[in-house]
């Protein structure tokens, strides 16, 4: 009964994914972000419809919005406005997600060790996962606006890694907020969702003049947003910046909440006493 | 390397903030008028290969938090322990399972993080279903399980991934009579290959058959360390 292979000697109470291999980190991902997936957003053809509608919803919205409400929509506004809706999606949702990672599995971080570095980004990851079914919309927009795919389509691998990366990056900040702040869990979201306004989400930044222009290029939203504008709607590569700053971003907040969030998780099964 | 289990100066500690909410280091630093509280405070022991060790004592003597120490759920906030072997917990009744997930979807994820790849743990499900006994419920959400189901689950998905370190704590007690002694022969079998066995609980008939050596917790500290029937007689006797 016993194992055969008994592992090395270990301290439970040291970090353990120092020592993992490539192949035990995307089992883990796997594993972690499958059952996030199952817990959030339950099974069957249900699921994927939701997935389907969601940003169909959101973006018609918008589009009344610019379109009839305060007509200021630009060449294409459901393509433009889908180009910021489903970037910001991903990113909101992991956010969203991550603020509860810890609360949905407070039965296993009380039960068992395990890497628990990799919850914030499980969480991006089972994000990720609709996020690709939300794709299909701006293919949609792209038909209904008769926008063609270009060669410089291909350079969306890219801008969706860096869409990612940034919320990747945010979860472990959200999943510290989750965890320290609770009852400021619906501040947390207004915040992220008041990124989106101080960005060009309902219009392009190219329509954004004055001062303001400049200004909501600090937004790393920004960059992210125009990038997907670039490859799916402009019909040209991205600029650097568009996808550097957002980069930087993800790493600065990777730089500042990755120790801290390392420090943290040791004490995780005791906030959750 | 034969499993051991070694503490040296083991102090767990927890902090509140003025609510008397658990608070981690870092947010205690920014909250005013925090307090803490040792949950263990200077424990030293060694458990080596084919030891069974019962954790006995008053609620809030530290059974649970040695074990969870144990587990690697709790770090070390003073001293150090090390524990080498593979390490089954099963530290309530929920142990590990996610009421939204089926008890299939439960086994496959505590399979990963116990250390299995997919490919091991998902080949284990038809033998975790067989063992606990769960029949067609294996496929239905847990939170539709009773108590008794969800420990057979934990269990059955721990004997798994072939523990050589196992820690119960008064689970067992949740389990029906045949379960049990499957639990208890599992333990026992786990022993006599050389592995280790800590359970904590008040069923001390339970906790007779499984172990031959006990810990009387008192306060967050080991106040005896000796053969079962001696500690508990101890226990027994001094209890108001």
């Amino acid at each position: 009964m016993a194992g055969s292979n008994v592992p090395e000697p270990y301290a439970p109470s040291a970090s353990p994914e120092g020592r993992l291999s490539p192949r035990r980190v995307r089992d883990l991902l796997a594993a972690l972000s499958q059952s996030d997936l199952r817990a959030r957003y339950g099974r069957g053809p249900w699921r994927l419809l939701k997935w389907l509608v969601d940003p169909f919803a959101l973006v018609g919205i918008y589009l009344l919005l610019v379109t009839i409400v305060r007509p200021r929509g630009g060449p294409a506004p459901g393509l433009s406005l889908a180009c910021a809706v489903i970037p910001f999606q991903l990113v909101m949702m992991a956010v969203v997600n991550a603020l509860d990672a810890v609360k949905l599995r407070r039965s296993i971080i009380a039960n068992m060790a395990f890497p628990r570095i990799f919850l914030p980004l499980a969480s991006a990851l089972t994000e990720t996962l609709a996020f690709a079914a939300s794709l299909l919309l701006i293919a949609a927009m792209m038909v209904v606006y008769g926008v063609p795919p270009t060669l410089d389509t291909l350079w969306l691998p890219l801008v969706v890694a860096v869409n990612v990366a940034v919320a990747a990056a945010a979860a472990y900040p959200a999943t510290l907020v989750g965890l320290w702040l609770p009852d400021l869990r619906p501040f947390a979201v207004s915040l992220v969702r008041a990124m989106f306004f101080l960005a060009p989400g309902l219009v392009a930044l190219e329509q954004i003049t004055g001062q303001a222009n400049s200004l909501v290029r600090i937004n790393p939203l920004t960059g992210l947003f125009e990038a997907y504008r670039d490859v799916l709607l402009y019909g040209r590569p991205p600029a650097a910046w568009e996808l550097l700053w957002p980069l930087g971003f993800a790493a600065l907040l990777l730089a500042v909440f990755l120790p801290i969030y390392r420090i943290e998780q040791r004490q995780f099964a005791k906030v959750l006493e | 390397m034969s499993p051991r289990i070694e503490a040296e100066g083991l102090g767990v500690r927890f902090t509140f903030d003025r609510q008397k909410r658990p608070v981690t280091p870092a947010m205690a630093r920014i909250r005013r008028h925090c307090s803490s509280a040792w949950g263990l405070r200077d424990l030293n022991f060694r458990v080596g290969a084919s030891e069974s060790v019962a954790l006995v004592g008053p609620n809030g003597a530290g059974k649970t938090t040695l074990l969870r120490a144990i587990a690697g759920v709790f770090a070390a906030d003073e001293g150090r322990i090390s524990v080498s072997g593979r390490v089954g917990s099963l530290l309530a009744i929920e142990g590990g399972l996610m009421p939204a997930l089926t008890g299939r979807e439960n086994a496959l994820l505590l399979g990963v993080l116990a250390g299995m790849s997919r490919r091991e743990s998902r080949a284990g499900l038809e033998g975790i279903k067989r063992r606990s006994g769960l029949g067609q419920s294996f496929d239905r959400p847990v939170s539709g399980y009773s108590q008794g189901m969800r420990a057979r689950l934990g269990f059955s998905a721990i004997e798994h991934s072939r523990p050589s370190v196992l820690l119960l704590d008064e689970v067992h007690e949740a389990l029906d009579h045949e379960f049990r002694e499957h639990v208890e022969t599992t333990a026992r079998s786990i022993v006599e290959d050389g592995g280790i066995v800590i359970a904590a609980g008040h069923d001390q008939a339970v906790l007779e058959r499984l172990c031959r050596r006990a810990f009387l917790m008192k306060d967050g500290t080991i106040a005896s360390d000796a053969a079962y029937g001696d500690v508990t007689e101890h226990y027994l006797a001094s209890a108001p």
